[in-house]
């Protein structure tokens, strides 16, 4: 018995260090095979790689047709207002694949698709994974962070020689409306590593956005100074406007997120001076980092006011866009700031449900009453990035030349494929949206010419497209109703017109960093980006506001200071 | 002793399954670790041309203001869960043990048994409409008594007991029923022989129900003090917000942002470590004070 236990463990013992070695080595031999087997399978990954012939024009067709695989994000908008609404078209199979396939032989294949939007943590999670795991879609949409990275370890294609060979001439034109810098932030060693999916700077341009019924009802007038800002606030929030007795409707809608195209305060922070999350330039010609000037301290001061005050939504921390858009379409909340098309969504959800909500844009206004400046972030954040070894780097080119011809050029089709008006945002199936930047200013000036002149037979293109709805919702029909967030956008009052002031009177202060994020930035910035909106967030509810000043300390600590010194000497090279 | 073996062999091979799993997915990753010390690139492969750091990554995780916050957060929530998910199971598992009727015995333990089978993802979306301040079910309950609304999920002063509480609560019917289970191990002529002597259902309880099930008391801590630093992922991610990092944000959640959502694999990886030695150290503490004050060895 005692023979047979002690001899037992030895025999088992030597066993399982056998079983374990043979395991570890299999298990390592196998990942470094595995490692190898990547890069091979992903060079003979296309089943029709050799037959497909390459037509060379801009728009020609690959005969037999080739496949092109990305990923994307699928946001609500998508979701409800598109393909909610448009009974035989799904994500797949819609009409700028079909488009796609039929017009340049390509079929577009998801290799998945996540709800919400590209800034997500969903999308970021499952991208990061995506990016890590090497099993890259032909193309990948990328923020400059993971261009970079991808860029450094070499698993996408250099760009340069094939946009120069296949980007029709419109597609370089547009692609360059806004000068290089869109294509100085894709350049890595002189090499342009990714088609840079232009956003126009202009667009980011900030508006007051306010209901004007309610306005009317309490006897105020617009806004010309921040003061009135915060008086109409406070109205808002304590004189009932909704008129239901009760004490549950809020001055400023603003979300978790704190910044962006809608319901964000850019707009509100510029009435202090304070230009958050952009590099501007000091007096000495030095960029400085708008987060952690004392201006901004000054105006979350301000919100922190209106919260104790109750004309902020308590619970706003943990709530995302949608989640606000909730009770702005509930009538909850009188006034936010955004972007010139936040009528279409959030606030004709609002218009739907009380249609006698009436909301107007207004210029953004300062503290002393000046014309205030109207910060622009740099916006191009999304790269689209080719997959080393694809068999039709190109591919992703034609995308670009074929979206914006049936968009905006000789064979557009803009009521069919942009914004037709069952689905408003149609255009938003197709995996690449390049669009010309100055777009929207310009049909706005065209529609209000032909107002002014009286004669709308001129229009054409997307002009023609959007007075057409202008006049549907004019006419009062009930297809028209939907129509009313455009009415605030290009109509008399709307805010292009707004748009079109803020560029006459040249209000605008330009992001100056343009360049590929700094090395420190790659490492660095997404997490001091979130420390900062945290501890935003956090002030505005009631923390201390000398936690402003902890955290312009932390911040230059953990790598703030190291990204200025390296975004000056990026500065100090471009301007030579 | 051979015919021995082979009698066992087969029992021995039945391990053969579990060791398997803990070789792939417990010693296997453990190479991972070095991407602590890594400027690591994923793109280039585990074993490709990394750039090692040495220590900045530590550095860099012990420099940042919310560190040692997140590390505290850690160690109070799930020193509470483990302090109360031991002693509130036994306690029930005591007064359930007093209850006369089989009938209803039964049906308690398995009604207080039903929360431990739903995952945190299900949950989590009940708890965070029946505690809204705005129409959830509890506050409009405490409304009734005056009491003005609790943010329960969105208040730091609250959310950490939102919490624990909460765990507590989807956990302690599993407790409950590993201590019943011992109790039923107690042979009843002690109890008898008790009752001869004059002892009261307390006395009786204190004197041999719990010393019965002590063993049972001390393996459940000990394996509980090994997961010390977890203090549960899967719940926090579930319910926490920018809002209550401040107090609910533990290491898990603290890595999985780092890692997964910046995609700064090598300082995360740096947290997970720092977390791993923390926790060894603590399972190897504790089972040596529980071989001490309990003579208790699980090896």
């Amino acid at each position: 018995m005692n023979t047979g236990t002690g001899k037992g463990p030895v025999w088992l013992k030597k066993a399982s260090i056998l079983l374990l070695s043979a395991l570890l080595l299999s298990a390592c031999s196998g990942k470094l095979e595995s490692g190898n087997g990547k890069q091979e399978a992903a060079a003979s990954n296309d089943p029709q790689a050799s037959p497909a012939a390459i037509d060379e024009s801009p728009l020609g067709k690959y005969d037999p047709p080739i496949e092109l695989s990305f990923v994307r994000d699928l946001s609500d908008v998508v979701e409800n207002n598109v393909l909610g609404v448009l009974k035989d078209e799904t994500i797949d199979n819609n009409r700028w694949t079909k488009l796609y396939e039929d017009q340049l032989g390509i079929k577009i294949k998801y290799n998945w698709i996540v709800k919400g939007s590209q800034t997500s943590d969903q999308y970021l999670q499952k991208i990061n994974v995506t990016l890590a795991s090497g099993d890259l879609p032909d193309v990948t949409p990328v923020n400059a962070t993971q261009l970079k990275q991808l860029a450094d370890s070499g698993q996408i294609e250099d760009m340069t020689a094939l946009y120069e060979k296949y980007a029709s001439p419109f597609t370089k034109k547009v692609l360059s409306g806004e000068g290089t810098s869109v294509f100085d932030a894709a350049t890595f060693d002189g090499k342009l590593m990714a088609i840079p999916a232009l956003e126009s700077s202009i667009e980011r341009s900030m508006y007051i956005w306010i209901r004007t019924d309610w306005l009317e009802k309490l006897g105020l007038q617009p806004p010309k100074t921040m003061a009135d800002v915060l008086a109409i606030s406070e109205a808002f929030a304590e004189k009932d406007p909704d008129g239901n007795g009760k004490k549950d409707t809020y001055g400023l809608g603003i979300t978790k997120d704190l910044w962006g195209g809608a319901m964000g305060l850019e707009g509100f922070m510029a009435g202090y001076n304070a230009y958050p999350n952009i590099w501007l330039e000091d007096g000495n010609g030095k960029l400085v980092y708008g987060s952690i000037q004392p201006e901004v301290k000054k105006a979350l001061q301000v919100l922190q006011d209106m919260a104790k005050k109750g004309q902020l939504d308590q619970e706003f921390g943990v709530k995302d866009g949608g989640k606000v858009s909730e009770l702005i379409s509930a009538g909850k909340i009188g006034m936010e700031y955004g972007e010139q098309w936040n009528s279409i969504w959030p606030l004709q959800l609002n218009r739907d449900n009380d249609p006698k909500a009436q909301w107007q844009a207004f210029p953004i206004v300062s503290e002393s009453g000046d014309t205030p400046k109207v910060p622009l972030k740099f916006s191009t954040t999304r790269f689209f990035a080719v997959k080393k070894g694809a068999a039709h780097p190109e591919a992703v080119i034609k995308l670009f030349n074929l979206h914006l011809e049936k968009n905006w050029g000789e064979t557009a089709e803009f009521d069919k494929y942009y914004a037709p008006p069952e689905a408003e945002s149609v255009w938003q199936l197709s995996p690449v949206t390049p669009y010309p930047v100055t777009k929207n200013v310009d049909a706005f000036r065209e529609i209000d010419a032909a107002r002014k002149a009286g004669d709308f037979s001129t229009l054409k293109g997307e002009a023609k497209t959007i007075q057409e709805k202008l006049e549907s919702y004019a006419s009062g029909s009930t297809e028209g109703f939907s129509l009313w967030g455009w009415e605030r956008i290009y109509g008399e009052q709307g805010s292009m017109g707004i748009a079109d002031q803020y560029i006459k009177n040249d209000q605008f202060i330009q992001e100056k960093f343009v360049g590929a994020p700094t090395p420190t930035m790659v490492e660095r910035k997404t997490t001091l980006e979130k420390q900062q909106n945290e501890i935003f967030v956090k002030i505005i509810l009631g923390e201390p506001i000398e936690k402003f000043d902890q955290f312009v300390k932390d911040w230059k600590k953990l790598g703030g200071d190291q990204i200025t010194q390296e975004v000056n000497e990026w500065y100090a090279a471009t301007k030579k | 002793m051979r015919s021995k073996l082979r009698k066992e062999l087969p029992l021995h091979l039945m391990l053969l399954p579990g060791l398997i799993m803990i070789i792939l997915f417990s010693y296997v990753p453990m190479a991972g670790v070095m991407i602590a010390f890594q400027k690591f690139i994923p793109a280039k492969g585990l074993f490709g041309d990394q750039k090692w750091v040495g220590f900045d990554n530590f550095d860099y995780v012990m420099s940042l203001p919310n560190f040692t916050q997140v590390l505290w957060n850690t160690l109070f929530i799930s020193s509470l869960k483990l302090i109360l998910g031991l002693i509130v199971p036994l306690v029930f598992a005591i007064l359930l043990n007093e209850l006369a009727s089989n009938v209803i015995k039964r049906t308690v333990q398995t009604a207080i048994y039903l929360p431990y089978f739903l995952s945190w993802v299900v949950l989590g979306g009940i708890l965070i409409d029946i505690l809204s301040p705005s129409g959830g079910i509890v506050n409009e309950f405490l409304g009734l008594f005056g009491v003005s609304k609790i943010f329960f999920l969105g208040d730091n002063d609250w959310f950490p007991f939102t919490l624990i509480a909460s765990d507590v609560w989807k956990n302690f019917g599993y407790g409950t029923i590993v201590y019943l289970a011992a109790i039923t191990g107690i042979d009843p002529g002690l109890y008898e022989a008790a009752t001869i002597d004059g002892a009261n259902r307390w006395h009786k309880t204190w004197h041999i129900t719990i010393p019965g099930i002590r063993m049972v008391i001390v393996l459940l801590s000990v394996l509980s003090l090994g997961q010390l630093l977890n203090a549960g992922f899967d719940q926090v991610f579930n319910l926490y917000s920018p809002q209550v990092y401040e107090s609910g944000d533990i290491l898990d959640t603290f890595v999985y942002r780092i890692g997964l959502l910046d995609a700064q694999y090598g300082v995360a990886t740096a947290v997970g470590f720092f977390k791993s030695i923390i926790s060894l150290t603590l399972i190897s503490s504790s089972y040596f004070l529980a071989y001490r004050f309990a003579k208790y060895r699980i090896f």
